[in-house]
Formats: structure tokens, C-alpha cells, sequence
């Protein structure tokens, strides 16, 4: 069974110390200081450079009952699809299934076509622009020899397709992804599937007895992306943090695309065989 | 406390109205690629259908513009690349499941005949050793080299479809036909021009005309339908200034406005006449300039259709 994450957000406290492990185990480069002014969300999405980002749902509203705040945390990653949009549209190869069940971007196989990043239904893996002296500040302190060591740092200067790669490296050492060791709050669980599943649908059933309305995202889905492997513990309709209601595996389309262009060409090639018939 | 909500309830707030998804970072040169890919595809299938009927200058010139636009295919696509030197890394497998892989052996299978039919033809033409023409039997290649257009012309519209972008999931029927249909009529109108520059008008030009009008009348009928089947999913196409850009110049522009040019002709009323040069030309022009408009329309319209959040939670089956 593959290896992936729970993030239970009823207990996320929204420290951040996910994305800051991830930035420095993973040695992404910055991505520019940007005061948002929405939230404590400055981060704001997942990106190339970005593999975990908290979003911060702050939701005040006010009556005449008086202020009703609601405000949760939520850890956001990129969600190791059962069928992943990504990995069907790689068309290099470089997108593939490791051996602990994750999909991982091989960064000396990627080319940047950018396919990935239209096919993913979360919006997750982007394309690392082309690096420059400001935001390269890792890669300038990395030392040669570690940089060659280490399989989840960018290689060379962008230009390729980044998302999160579970911590393949720390995975194949025996260690825990650098954002489940930094959680202070276990709110980001890493383990196997399965056993995660059980023990979130037990964190459900408490919660609900407590009166909580919780619900977990991407566990016993109909969806075409089947069951996501960094699934979540929400307590809120999955568009209030991001999240599609139903993602469609982009590559179902393609049986009715590939007809509906096969018609049109044998309509076309009928009608230029009728005109082009005579040697007049 | 007052009565007034500083923020609509919980039940219809999204994050802050923030994309869900991420937009493609495709710019001009893949545009040009979806376009002139479209135009080789469409040439491959003019010069089968060209053989067929004996038609030799537009045999000739569909032969020689099929391998020089499908020549300049992998130029625009490496210059888009994060990694040009890596263009290579997509010959390393064939994955019958992406429809860029599968379009980049398309492009390679249609190359290489198109780069064999027209060293045939210059053999014929007298240009190289008479022998040459004898490595490609026509009716093998010439057919193969058809069958690799038609999926060029094409599979740039599945590729488009099978993506999280809600407009392009939305056009899963209607892309990939009004790929084929766009690339057939710029076909016809590139041939019909480099025929009566060369003085080769003539009946070949006249059964050009009359396939570019079926083609460009049936994506007529496909933008149409798509404008209504689309509903709310097709305002980045449809509405505002992008709108109004498609219906002047691919609608009014590419296809309106050479239909009638090419009515005299078309009614059969010039059939004994040599057809008037600046016409075909304007005509033709006018087709390939809307074609690429729609290819411009559909990628900029993808990338807002990614922006707006509202159309990304719920995604086209």
C-alpha cells in the first residue's frame, strides 16, 4: 500500500513550520516577500517552488445574532493522485510512480513542456521559471558535491515542472517528510494509506459525537481521480479551502475528443473526395 | 449590531476568490505551432486527395508547403521549452495516454513522409535524380502521409480537451472538430494562394474554393454550437474584448467574409474564367489570419477560464 499523508485540519494551528521545513529540506528558492493583505496568507498557493502552503479560511460574519468568526488552518499539498492527471499527460516520461506508491517528477527527465500543469484538476504542479540571482539564493549556497547528492532539489536553473515529491529522498533514508517531522501538532500524519484512512475515519466519528461537522476529502471517492494519497480532514465545503468538489481526471475526455476529431477528418476527406472526383 | 454583513455568509464565500487551478504558460510560438501544425496536417490530405484526382500543381504545391510548414513545427515547439536541450527527452517513450507524446511521433511519423512525397516531387519536378521519386510509391506514402495529417489536424484539439482547463473540458466534442475543420480551410487557402501566384489557378483552385467552404461553414456551425452548449463556461471565449476579437476577425474575418469572395466562383459563375488573383489572395489571407485568431482566442481564453475560480470547482465531465 503507498505511503502519504493525513492532514487533519480541526488541528492545525497555522504556524507554517510545514512550508519552512519543506522550503529548506527541499531547498526551494524564495518566492518573493508579497504582503497579500487578505489574511495571514501570504504564501497563497502551491507552486513549483511551493509544496506546502497553509491556507488560512477566515470567514467573519456579522448579524444581528452578533459575530459569527470562523477560522481554520489547512495545510495544502499536493494530493499523490490514485490516477493522477499529471502523470497521464508526461510526455517525457520524467512524471512516474516510485516505489513508495508517490508521483514524482524526475527533474533531469522533465523538459518544461508544461503539459503537467494544465492536467493537474488541483491546480498543484506548476513550472519553475527559468532562476535568477534573486530567488536562486539556495542554489547559490548549496556546495557542488550536495547538490548532485540530493534527488529533490531543483537541478540547474529552473525551467522544469515542481511539485511536492512526498520527501522521496528522506523516505528511501527511513526518515518521515520534512513537513510531518516539523508538524508540532501532528496535524500533518505520514504513514501508510490505509492505516492513515482507518485512523482519520475514527478522528471523523469523534469529532462528529462532539457536534463537529467533519468530513474527510479524497478518502472512498467517486471521483475519476480515485482516492487521493494525501487526503484531508475538513469541516468545511471543500471550496471554502481551494478544493474541487469533484476533480475529473482530464484524460476521461479523451475517447469522446479523439471521435469527435475522427468524424469531422472523415467528413471532411468525404467531402474533398466528392469535389476532387473529376479530372475536369 | 448592525444588519450589514461585512463578507457574504460562509455557505457561498470560495478562498478568497483565488484560482484553483493553474494556467497553461503557453504563449505565441505554441500558438503558431496549433496553427501551422494544423495547416501541414491539412496540406498532407490535400495532396492525397490532389494525386487522386490527377491534379498536378496543387499536387506540387501541397507536397512543398506540407514539408516546409511541418519544418518549422519543432522550432516553435523547442522554443517554448523550460529545457530546449531536453526537447529530446519526449522520443525517450511513446505514451499512448498523453496526446502531446502521441503528438510529438505524429509530427515525426508526418515529417518524415512529408520530407519523403517532396523529395519525390522534386524528382518529378526535374530537380533531383529521377531515381528518388521511385522510394516513395505514391499511393503507400501519399496515403500514409494523409492519415498522419488528418491526426495532426486534430489531435492539437484532444490535446486541449483532456486537460483541468474548464473551457477546453467543456469543448471536448467541439475543439478537436473545429481543429480539423480550422486546418482543412487554411490548407485549401494556402494552396489556392500559392496556386494563382504561380498561375496555376484554374479547376484545382475551383475545388479548393468549394472544400474550404464546407470546411469553414462547418466551423462556422461548431463555434456556434459552442457558444450555446458552453453557456457560462465559454464568457472567457465568447464575451468581452476576446469575443468581440473571434467574431470580427475568425467569424466575420476568416470565415464571413472569404465565403463571399469566393461566392462568384463558387456559383460556378467563373468556371471558364482564370479566377482573379488579388481575390484568392485576399481570401486566403483573410482564412489563415482567423485560423490563427482562433488558436489565439482558444489558449488566452483557456488561461482566464483557469483564473476563475468558480468554474474550477465543479470541472466539465
Amino acid at each position: 500500500m503507498p505511503n502519504g499523508f493525513f492532514t487533519d485540519t480541526t488541528i492545525c494551528i497555522g504556524c507554517k513550520a510545514c512550508e519552512v521545513a519543506c522550503k529548506q529540506w527541499n531547498e526551494l528558492p524564495s518566492d518573493g516577500f508579497e504582503f497579500t493583505g487578505m489574511s495571514y496568507d501570504n504564501t497563497v498557493e502551491l507552486s513549483g517552488t511551493t509544496w506546502r502552503h497553509v491556507a488560512f479560511v477566515e470567514q467573519v460574519q456579522m448579524d444581528a445574532q452578533g459575530v459569527d468568526d470562523r477560522w481554520s488552518m489547512m495545510s495544502d499539498v499536493c494530493k499523490h493522485c490514485t490516477h493522477a492527471g499529471c502523470l497521464e499527460a508526461c510526455p517525457t516520461g520524467a512524471i512516474i510512480r516510485n516505489e513508495f506508491g508517490n508521483v514524482y517528477i524526475q527533474p533531469d527527465v522533465c523538459n518544461g513542456c508544461g503539459y503537467c500543469v494544465v492536467s493537474c484538476p488541483f491546480g498543484v504542479v506548476d513550472v519553475i521559471g527559468s532562476l535568477n540571482a534573486q530567488n536562486s539564493y539556495s542554489l547559490a549556497t548549496l556546495r557542488e558535491d550536495r547538490r548532485e547528492q540530493h534527488e529533490t532539489a531543483i537541478q540547474g536553473h529552473g525551467g522544469v515542472a515542481g511539485k511536492c515529491t512526498l520527501c522521496y529522498d528522506r523516505q528511501r533514508a527511513g526518515f518521515v517528510p520534512a513537513c510531518a517531522k516539523a508538524c508540532p501538532t501532528e496535524s500533518i500524519q505520514f504513514g501508510d494509506v490505509e492505516e492513515l484512512k482507518e485512523r482519520a475515519r475514527k478522528r471523523v466519528t469523534t469529532l462528529q459525537e462532539r457536534g463537529v461537522d467533519a468530513s474527510l476529502y479524497g478518502v472512498d471517492s467517486k471521483s475519476s481521480v480515485g482516492d487521493l494519497n494525501a487526503f484531508f480532514l475538513l469541516t468545511d465545503r471543500p471550496e471554502a479551502y481551494n478544493l474541487p468538489v469533484e476533480p475529473v481526471l482530464p484524460s476521461t475526455r479523451q475517447p469522446a475528443s479523439y471521435t469527435s476529431a475522427a468524424i469531422t477528418a472523415l467528413a471532411l476527406v468525404i467531402a474533398g473526395l466528392t469535389i476532387f472526383r473529376s479530372h475536369a | 449590531m448592525s444588519e450589514t454583513q461585512l463578507r457574504p455568509p460562509p455557505s457561498e464565500v470560495t478562498y478568497f476568490n483565488r484560482p484553483l487551478l493553474k494556467k497553461p504558460h503557453w504563449e505565441w510560438n505554441v500558438i503558431t505551432y496549433l496553427f501551422l501544425g494544423g495547416i501541414a496536417g491539412g496540406s498532407g490530405v490535400l495532396a492525397a486527395l490532389a494525386q487522386r484526382s490527377g491534379d498536378a500543381p496543387l499536387e506540387r504545391s501541397s507536397r512543398y508547403l506540407s514539408l516546409a510548414l511541418a519544418g518549422a513545427c519543432p522550432a516553435l515547439l523547442i522554443s517554448h521549452l523550460g529545457r530546449p536541450e531536453r526537447f529530446l527527452h519526449m522520443m525517450r517513450i511513446v505514451k499512448l495516454k498523453s496526446p502531446m507524446s502521441l503528438g510529438v511521433w505524429g509530427l515525426v511519423g508526418f515529417s518524415g513522409l512529408a520530407g519523403l512525397n517532396a523529395a519525390a516531387q522534386l524528382a518529378r519536378d526535374n530537380v533531383l535524380p529521377a531515381w528518388i521519386a521511385r522510394l516513395a510509391p505514391r499511393p503507400i506514402t501519399t496515403g500514409m502521409q494523409a492519415l498522419f495529417g488528418a491526426f495532426l489536424a486534430g489531435y492539437t484539439g484532444v490535446l486541449l480537451s483532456a486537460t483541468a482547463i474548464p473551457l477546453w473540458g467543456k469543448g471536448k466534442y467541439h475543439i478537436p472538430a473545429m481543429s480539423v475543420a480550422s486546418a482543412i480551410s487554411g490548407a485549401c487557402a494556402i494552396n489556392a494562394m500559392a496556386l494563382c501566384a504561380d498561375g496555376n489557378g484554374g479547376p484545382a483552385q475551383h475545388k479548393l474554393e468549394k472544400l474550404e467552404a464546407c470546411a469553414a461553414l462547418l466551423e462556422l456551425g461548431i463555434l456556434l454550437h459552442f457558444r450555446t452548449y458552453a453557456g457560462s463556461t465559454g464568457k472567457p471565449m465568447y464575451e468581452g474584448s476576446r469575443g468581440e476579437r473571434l467574431r470580427t476577425l475568425t467569424l466575420k474575418g476568416g470565415i464571413a467574409a472569404p465565403l463571399l469572395l469566393n461566392l462568384p466562383s463558387l456559383l460556378g459563375r467563373e468556371k471558364n474564367r482564370r479566377p482573379w488573383m488579388l481575390r484568392t489572395l485576399l481570401a486566403g489571407a483573410l482564412t489563415l489570419a482567423g485560423g490563427y485568431i482562433l488558436r489565439e482566442t482558444l489558449i488566452e481564453a483557456g488561461k482566464a477560464s483557469a483564473d476563475d475560480p468558480a468554474q474550477a470547482f465543479v470541472q466539465p465531465k
